[in-house]
């Protein structure tokens, strides 16, 4: 196996004394669409926000592409974001600018168009998610579903070589979330975008994944493909995957 | 009679532990305020901010203010000559109405209410504006696309409402010398052209440029407030208004204290 | 062709502006006698709005947290005005004589309930619409109903009675600080003794009326204002947030407007007296 594209090494990380993630170490390949997964609160939004510099380890060590990144400066940093790209879990539209001003605005800053080009560039890249009839609504205008896929193509727009979803398809009707997955499956298999993403939609999970850790107590509890994850006859996996209420498992405020 | 002291004696602590949390708060604000302050001048050398931002704001809060602050001058001017009318009927001093009211109007009572209502209007604006993106995380989404917030939303916003508050105030101090004429001429039946070389008479250039410059400051305080309580946000809708609240209360404080110092300094 | 619609489209406009002007204030004008009506309901014993204690915990909320707030900024006030008037007048008489009696007549009838008010409607006027507009938008209004309770009664009724308190004495305080603070300034700035600077007799009777009128119609504007805009908030966040600026906003503008009525009435019914 070649040397890991994205690496965490042992990392921890606290909020006001309550540790979240105890010793947390993963490693993703290049080009893989690899799922972080378990119950709500357990730190997996946590976890990604630390790749791009939005939060910074207490101790451990980060890796991306064969450098160390956890103790890089905000200006640093800078130069990460370029290369991965963020789709957060309420999108993160900006109220104020219409979609394709929202997606042209990363456009104007990085990409040296002027507003001219990088309107048409964005409304090529609103055509890649289906959403260019939108393109002069306002996020306030549109569903979940839809800021979710004009959210992917503002990302889009940076060439991100690694995307990362947070809960991409949660609070999304079936349908959204099945057009969601087959989008993220296909920008890494016509694009190479390695995607780490955050869910706990199993569907999802089984439908796209490559390879899964499955988050439990601030650890990866278990790691592998989600074939193996099925399979696997540890008791606290079973009960997450079976949604059932009782089990081995402690869930902090249940 | 022990036990009362004893009680004296916690109720004194306690009463001294409050004061000085709340002093340590109102220190962890200025400090916040004034990196802020540092970040912004940080940007502006050479300037790197977001043109485009900078005109939608200055149309925004600009424009959008010029009802508001045409009614609040046109009061206070009539209220200033209102305010002089005893004094001026009593002695049958007419012409030194406009000297009264214009003097008051220009240096202080003029730039104060204009920055108040513009800290209402446009800083309170701004601050539920900037803590609902920062709730709902846009921030953040400008920092993951590489966008650095501060120059892209911050610097736009500060450069705008001190430019639109000066303006605003050149606007307001004719509209509040016109206001005192007005009322003059209608409640207490002075002539217009009485009015008029009282005014020309007795208000020097400086008494506007004071008014002015201080309105510069009265700006750039507002600004950094408004932003600061906007940005520090924490806590959903409940937490969104709280800001609000607390970006007028500083922005109330900071413009009677700059207008106090600045008075002192300059005359 | 084009200019007659354009000139159609702005009477329609400015039509319907005044319209929704008017709206507003009838809406204003029924919730402060709704609010009325809940202060008297809820004075009888077994009404289910009745909260013993509610109105105090307001006031003290209204009044002693905004203390310290009125103290500085009215302070400064006052000191800076008497500076401003002394600078004026050593550019022409030198005669400073008339500065403190002048300044306390004019703080007692107007400063001082105008400008404590404006600084209560910044900081009480957010307060209430934050508090009553997360209740709407979090849908807790509407609980208050299904329970049978009448959010104004519940919501509106104390805080209006406990702002009118609060105002009136806060304008009464204020006064003072203006007053103290301007003495002070006076004596060490221009030397001015304080004896002849603490004169109250240029203050009759009419002043201390008419400046009590004021605070208590500015105390009772500011919840007035500010609840309607609580109430009327949607969404979420962004609703509160909108909510307290148009609170904010609305209440001060009502300071000055009601300011500048009750002055001009005063100065036609009372010519020379005020």
């Amino acid at each position: 196996m070649s040397t890991p594209f994205i690496e965490f090494r042992g990392v921890q990380k606290g909020f006001g004394g309550k540790p979240v993630l105890r010793d947390l170490s993963l490693d993703v390949q290049r080009g893989e669409v690899f799922f972080i997964i378990g119950t709500s609160g357990v730190g997996k939004s946590v976890t990604i926000k630390h790749l791009i510099g939005l939060l910074r380890v207490d101790a451990g060590e980060i890796w991306f592409d064969g450098q160390r990144v956890d103790g890089y400066t905000e200006q640093q940093f800078e130069g990460i974001r370029r290369r991965v790209g963020m789709v957060f879990q309420n999108s993160t539209l900006f109220d104020s600018l219409t979609l394709a001003d929202n997606v042209a605005l990363p456009l104007r800053k990085h990409s040296g168009l002027n507003t001219r080009q990088a309107h048409a560039e964005a409304l090529n890249l609103l055509r890649r998610v289906d959403m260019h009839d939108y393109a002069l609504r306002y996020p306030a205008e549109l569903s979940d579903g839809m800021r979710k896929r004009a959210a992917i193509a503002r990302t889009l727009a940076g060439k991100p070589e690694v995307m990362l979803f947070d809960e991409p398809t949660t609070g999304l009707d079936p349908i959204s979330a099945r057009r969601i997955d087959a989008l993220i499956r296909e920008l890494a298999d016509t694009m190479g975008v390695t995607a780490l993403v955050v869910s706990h939609d199993l569907p999802s999970i089984f439908g796209i994944a490559d390879r899964v850790a499955f988050l439990y107590q601030g650890r990866v509890y278990s790691i592998g493909a989600p074939g193996a994850l099925k399979v696997n006859g540890d008791a606290i996996v079973k009960q997450f995957l079976n949604g059932e209420s009782a089990g081995p498992m402690e869930t902090p405020g249940f | 009679m022990a036990n009362l002291i004893s009680r004296m004696v916690t109720a004194t602590a306690a009463a001294v532990t409050r004061v000085g949390t709340s002093a340590l708060a109102v220190a962890h604000e200025v400090g916040g305020i004034a990196v802020l302050a540092g970040r912004v001048l940080r940007r502006l050398i050479p300037p790197r901010l977001d043109g485009r931002e900078l005109w939608t704001n200055l149309f925004k809060m600009g424009n959008g203010s010029v009802p508001i602050i045409i009614l609040t001058a046109f009061f206070s001017g009539g209220l200033m000559t209102l305010q002089s009318a005893p004094f001026v009927q009593k002695f049958g001093a007419t012409a030194l109405a406009g000297w009264a009211a214009g003097y008051a109007v220009l240096r202080e009572i003029g730039p104060i209410l204009i920055a108040l209502m513009f800290s209402g209007r446009v800083g309170a604006n701004n601050t539920a504006e900037l803590a609902t993106m920062t709730v709902t995380e846009q921030l953040d989404g400008l920092r993951a696309l590489a966008i650095d917030p501060i120059s892209f939303l911050i610097v736009p916003r500060v450069l705008a409402m001190i430019v639109a508050l000066f303006a605003l105030t050149v606007l307001g101090d004719l509209v509040a010398l016109g206001g005192a004429a007005i009322v003059a001429h209608t409640v207490m039946g002075i002539e217009w052209a009485t009015m008029y070389y009282s005014f020309a008479d007795n208000l020097a250039p400086y008494d506007v440029l004071h008014g002015l410059y201080k309105s510069l400051a009265f700006g750039f305080a507002i600004a950094l407030t408004s932003c600061y309580f906007g940005i520090s946000v924490k806590g959903g809708s409940t937490g969104v208004g709280r800001a609000v609240n607390a970006a007028v209360v500083a922005a109330a404080v900071s413009i009677m204290l700059l207008d106090f110092f600045l008075t002192y300094l300059t005359g | 062709m084009a200019i007659r619609q354009s000139i159609h489209r702005s009477i329609y406009n400015l039509g319907s502006k005044a319209i929704g002007a008017v709206t507003v204030v009838r809406d204003l004008w029924l919730l402060f006698i709704g609010a009325i009506a809940g202060v008297l309901r809820t004075m009888r014993r077994n009404d289910p709005s009745r909260r013993p204690g509610e109105i105090w915990r307001q006031m003290h909320s209204m009044g002693n947290r905004s203390l310290v707030f009125l103290i500085v900024t009215l302070g400064f006030i006052g000191m800076v005005m008497v500076y401003q008037s002394c600078l004026q007048l050593a550019r022409v008489t030198g005669d400073y004589s008339q500065v403190g009696p002048q300044f306390i007549r004019l703080a007692v009838s107007d400063f001082a309930p105008t400008l404590t008010s404006l600084m209560l409607a910044t900081r009480v006027g957010a307060g209430i619409a934050a508090e009553v507009g997360s209740m709407k938008v979090t849908e807790q209004v509407d609980a208050l109903r299904m329970c049978g309770v009448a959010p104004i009664d519940f919501l509106i009724s104390p805080r209006l009675v406990a702002s009118f308190v609060v105002t009136i004495v806060l304008s009464i305080l204020a006064c003072g600080i203006m007053y103290g603070a301007g003495g002070l300034t006076a004596h060490y700035s221009f030397g001015v003794n304080l004896n002849i600077f603490f004169d109250p007799s240029n203050v009759r009777n009419s002043h201390v009326i008419l400046g009590l009128i004021k605070a208590a119609s500015f105390g009772i504007a500011i919840p007035i204002v500010s609840g309607y805009c609580g109430l009327a908030a949607h969404g979420s966040s962004e609703g509160v947030g909108r909510a307290t600026t148009a609170a904010v906003i609305g209440s001060s503008f009502a300071v000055i407007a009601l300011d500048f009525v009750i002055s001009t009435l005063a100065l036609l019914v009372m010519p020379g007296g005020v």
